[in-house]
């Protein structure tokens, strides 16, 4: 299990899309950083969903789908050791790239940019753990309904852009039709990301946000489980 | 004894019956042979024997245990080269050995065989830079690095060339030789019958026959020839060779019939007494008239 975790880690590694996942919200922040006031709260939670949403919805799927598609999981299930626990070391490992790019956005963002930074940290990173578990249960359901892992990818991206628009992460929420905005606050980014402004701006995350994020956690792992196929 | 143990397997994906009630069993030590056409149920067969599938019904037995029910115990004893199976692009040669080596309680040490394999020098390389050649090589050694009683090689020289399968089928020698029972799943009739002591044929999810590939070849071979002028009473003694079943003779055209190696007595029998013949041939049978013979079409 250990070697395990550490070949996936190299392999992780190695992969440039887990590269882009840290450097394209990086970029992003840089770019419209140098225009931002001294203690902004919009930037820095949208580059974070952005993150978020780019490992979830883009890396996770495209990898477990790959590993399906080229006969990994079959292959594993020929050893002592289940398949299952592959998966585990991915989300897990996909997990920590998740944090460590938030984290990457977080210092930047807070040194060089003079981003605001929340001081209410258990609000923060009980935002991110519900935004995150959502961003992971439609990566994996991406993941059990893709032939392929190039359907995979395809599906990801074409899932990403619509929702990041709903979620006004595209343009700013006021410029959007108000309807818009409204429906988009309840999709499973806009959620994420709305929360997390508001956490931001010093307030506490609404409850019916939070309880949205749980909902399509719950409910999209639960049919990605009931899809998936090892084959 | 039996390592393996298959009784009256049957499975069906949906309405199509893939296997209708295949039974046979593989002895400790042998290279068994699984042949016949693609689609009829041979990969199907092995899956389940490997404890990846499960049979709608019959039983099998793998070193004693139920390849369902002991999975793990299975698992831990056989080592399995699977169709059409990858690694991920990037993992380097070694690390995929060390990494399934880790899977096992008492593996391999995994350098060695990386040199038996003729691996070594692509030890860091990744295996999305390997040629089929050397992919293959190192599939065959992440079933072995388990330190397996069981090898299962499903279609392993599909896609190689013909220089590259020939190594290969001594590799598979040298895996039996090392005291690791061989089950060999192929379509291809000269690799059967160059590795496998025994065969079973598979038609439409049936064995049709279990045998050595010389007694499915079956012993009645046909030769054919015309003499030449000269003395020609040499003839008479070929029925007396004990490899020769019938000789007939039509002026001077002669037809031979015989078993096993009788066209090397046959002519050691002319030369001998200084018969001269011309328009030799010999009509000798194949694993694939047999397969014609059993399942009444051809086999591709």
């Amino acid at each position: 299990m250990m070697k395990l975790a550490a070949v996936e880690t190299k392999l992780l590694t190695r992969e440039p899309g887990a590269l882009f996942s840290l450097l394209i919200p990086l970029f992003i922040l840089v770019v419209f950083g140098s225009s931002i006031e001294p203690g902004d709260t919009v930037l820095l939670p949208m580059a974070l969903a952005i993150a978020v949403g780019m490992v979830g919805l883009y890396l996770l799927p495209t990898t477990l789908a790959t590993y399906r598609e080229r006969g990994i999981l079959r292959r594993l299930s020929a050893t002592p050791v289940r398949p299952g626990n592959l998966l585990v070391v991915q989300l897990i490992l996909q997990l920590i790239l998740a944090v460590t790019a938030c984290g990457l956005l977080l210092a930047v963002a807070g040194t060089v940019l003079g981003a605001h930074l929340p001081t209410r940290v258990p609000y923060v990173a009980l935002v991110f753990l519900l935004g995150t578990a959502s961003m992971f249960a439609i990566g994996l359901l991406i993941a059990a309904l893709a032939p392929n892992g190039r359907a995979a990818n395809g599906i990801g991206v074409l899932l990403y852009f619509p929702m990041a628009y709903l979620a006004g992460l595209m343009q700013p929420k006021d410029q959007m039709p108000a309807m818009v905005a409204r429906i988009g606050e309840y999709t499973p980014l806009g959620a994420f990301g709305q929360s997390m402004r508001e956490v931001w701006a010093g307030a506490a995350p609404s409850p019916l946000l939070l309880g949205v994020l749980a909902g399509y956690a719950l409910v999209v792992s639960i049919a990605a489980a009931k899809f998936f196929r090892w084959e | 004894m039996a390592v393996i143990e298959v009784t009256d397997l049957r499975k069906k994906y949906a309405d199509l019956t893939v296997l209708d009630g295949v039974s046979f069993s593989v002895e400790e030590g042998e290279i068994f042979g699984i042949l016949g056409p693609n689609g009829t149920g041979k990969t199907t067969t092995v899956e389940c024997v490997e404890g990846l599938r499960r049979p709608d019904g019959g039983s099998i037995r793998v070193l004693g245990l139920d390849p369902v029910k002991d999975a793990r115990k299975v698992r831990e004893q056989i080592g399995v080269q699977l169709q059409q199976t990858q690694l991920p692009e990037n993992i380097k040669v070694w690390e995929a050995l060390d990494m399934y080596a880790s899977f096992y309680d008492d593996p391999r040490d995994w350098r060695e065989l990386l040199e038996e394999w003729g691996l070594a020098d692509k030890r860091d390389a990744r295996f999305g830079k390997l040629s089929g050649g050397q992919q293959q090589r190192l599939f065959i050694a992440l079933a072995l690095v388990g330190n397996p009683k069981v090898a299962f090689l499903d279609e392993l020289t599909t896609g190689l060339d013909p220089q590259a399968r020939r190594t290969t089928w001594e590799l598979v020698k040298r895996v039996r030789a090392s005291g690791v029972t061989v089950v060999l799943v192929s379509h291809f009739m000269d690799e059967v019958e160059e590795l496998c002591d025994r065969v079973a044929v598979f038609n439409r999810g049936k064995v049709v026959a279990i045998d050595t590939p010389a007694g499915l070849v079956g012993g009645e071979h046909r030769m054919r020839f015309t003499l030449m002028a000269g003395d020609t009473s040499g003839v008479a003694g070929l029925e007396n060779l004990p490899e020769v079943i019938e000789v007939s003779r039509e002026g001077n055209r002669v037809i031979v019939t015989g078993r096993g190696d009788f066209a090397t007595a046959v002519t050691a029998h002319l030369a001998r007494h200084h018969v001269l013949v011309g328009d030799l041939r010999l009509d000798k049978r194949t694993l694939d008239d047999a397969f014609a013979a059993l399942t009444g079409r051809s086999f591709e």
